[in-house]
């Protein structure tokens, strides 16, 4: 009876199996993005760059949820907040995500870049993909600058009064782009608003694509660990170029040995003749 | 990797003749990303996502007074990661100064943090073999560290200012 329950079960899944794959391809495709062969040595280091993913995923879901509570305006922003921290069903610990996640994600965004310079792997053909990730870090510098205004505590707010005033130093575009972020001449509802709106959709809109990009250009190029990776072939290769240097001396290429024909000094082989 | 799609099996490569251009192909030693890699990155995550949850209660996010626009003697800190930029505009006091340290230094870091690949376009990968390059890094890391170490000394010594 079990016995029928399962195969009967079996048959059932491979029907839904079958029915995505040839509607969707979806089997080949997940074969083809899960069996990548990934260089071995390194596994723990290259696990930096999926930490990143993994952190702003849970940006991206924390966010969502502390949405369905933050109201962004000067009277409500804090009351809101403290609300998410004090009331909230499970508010302390999605907040805290939010935050700490955050935190993590600047440290290990740093290890991920220092671990890609100095392995090299920015090299070609892989440039393009340090452009978009360093692309990537402003974008999320400029989302850890935004979210901090948002719970409008005094430490936020303070702290970015201080950042514009800072940034207004800018020459050129500097008055103009500060004007534009504070909505008016002074910090007030305006700014609370474009602020919110650059946090959660202007900058996650722009992130979202951008790591799609980062990552189809990872799989077009394969990942490059570090050159310890490739040690077997190095050493191979060197081996034979020491090999083809010897073979090219003993051919007589060697530009310093002129007895072309290997009669030694006694003439030529036309003089003995 | 050679890949066989009739039998979906990693075919046994022949002796393959290494070359300057194809040495860096594929690796030694190579593993699937699933399981290998996946568990590993499953891991990793899993010590983020507990480390987030348990700090979450241990260290709540912070939340000081509502913001009151008339106060005038708030000392603002800002996070931790903005430290080095902070006391890197202490070296740079006064109007004059101000937007060089604030603004033209950090533009030109960032553009020249786009132009690495270009910048850098040597054979090598080893930060051995390239020792210009590993050189500039960790001065930049050093002085970023320093700064941060800066920041905190002085958060520490002048809590009120």
């Amino acid at each position: 009876m079990i016995g029928r329950a399962r195969s009967q079960a079996a048959d059932a899944s491979k029907f839904v199996v079958d029915w995505m794959e040839h509607r969707t391809g979806v089997v080949t495709h997940m074969e083809h993005f899960l069996y990548e062969p990934v260089p071995k040595r390194g596994a723990w280091v290259y696990t930096l760059g999926s930490a990143c993913l993994f952190l702003i995923a849970l940006q991206f879901l924390t966010g969502i949820l502390l949405l369905f509570y933050y109201v962004p305006t000067t009277d409500h922003a804090w009351d809101s907040v403290y609300y998410i921290m004090n009331d909230a069903y499970f508010g302390v610990l999605i907040r805290g995500i939010h935050y700490w996640s955050a935190n993590f994600l600047m440290a290990v965004i740093g290890m991920h870049m220092a671990q890609v310079f100095f392995s090299g792997g920015y090299k070609a053909p892989r440039e393009l993909n340090w452009v978009v990730g360093v692309v990537l870090l402003l974008l999320v510098i400029g989302l850890a600058f935004t979210g901090y205004l948002l719970r409008w505590d005094q430490d936020g707010f303070w702290a970015s009064v201080v950042g514009m005033k800072i940034g207004s130093y800018s020459p050129f575009i500097g008055g103009a782009t500060i004007h534009f972020l504070l909505g008016g001449d002074t910090v007030g509802p305006a700014t609370l608003s474009r602020f919110f709106a650059i946090h959660v959709w202007l900058l996650p809109a722009a992130i979202a694509p951008l790591i799609g990009l980062h990552l189809y250009l990872l799989r077009r190029h394969g990942v490059f660990g570090s050159e310890s990776e490739y040690t077997e072939r190095l050493a191979k290769l060197h081996e034979t170029q020491r090999l083809e240097e010897y073979s090219r001396l003993e051919m007589g290429d060697d530009p310093y040995d002129d007895d072309d024909d290997r009669y030694g000094d006694n003439g030529s082989r036309n003089g003995r003749e | 990797m050679v890949y066989n799609a009739a039998t979906g099996k990693a075919k046994p490569v022949e002796e393959e003749i290494i070359t300057e251009e194809n040495v860096y192909d594929r690796p030694d030693e190579t593993v699937g990303f699933f399981p290998t890699q996946v568990l590993y990155d499953g891991y990793v995550s899993a010590f983020l996502l507990i480390a987030c949850s348990v700090l979450s209660y241990y260290s709540p996010a912070p939340l000081s007074e509502p913001a009151n626009t008339a106060t005038v003697d708030y000392v603002p800190r800002p996070e931790w990661f903005f430290f080095f930029y902070e006391q890197m505009l202490m070296f740079f006091p006064g109007y004059a100064l101000i937007s060089f340290g604030a603004v033209a230094i950090p533009t030109v870091f960032i553009v020249l943090l786009f132009a690495l690949p270009w910048l850098d376009r040597g054979p090598s990968y080893s930060p051995m073999k390239r020792p210009f390059a590993s050189v500039i890094g960790v001065l930049v890391i050093v002085t970023v560290l320093l700064n941060m170490l800066l920041a905190v000394s002085r958060i520490i010594n002048f809590p009120g200012q």
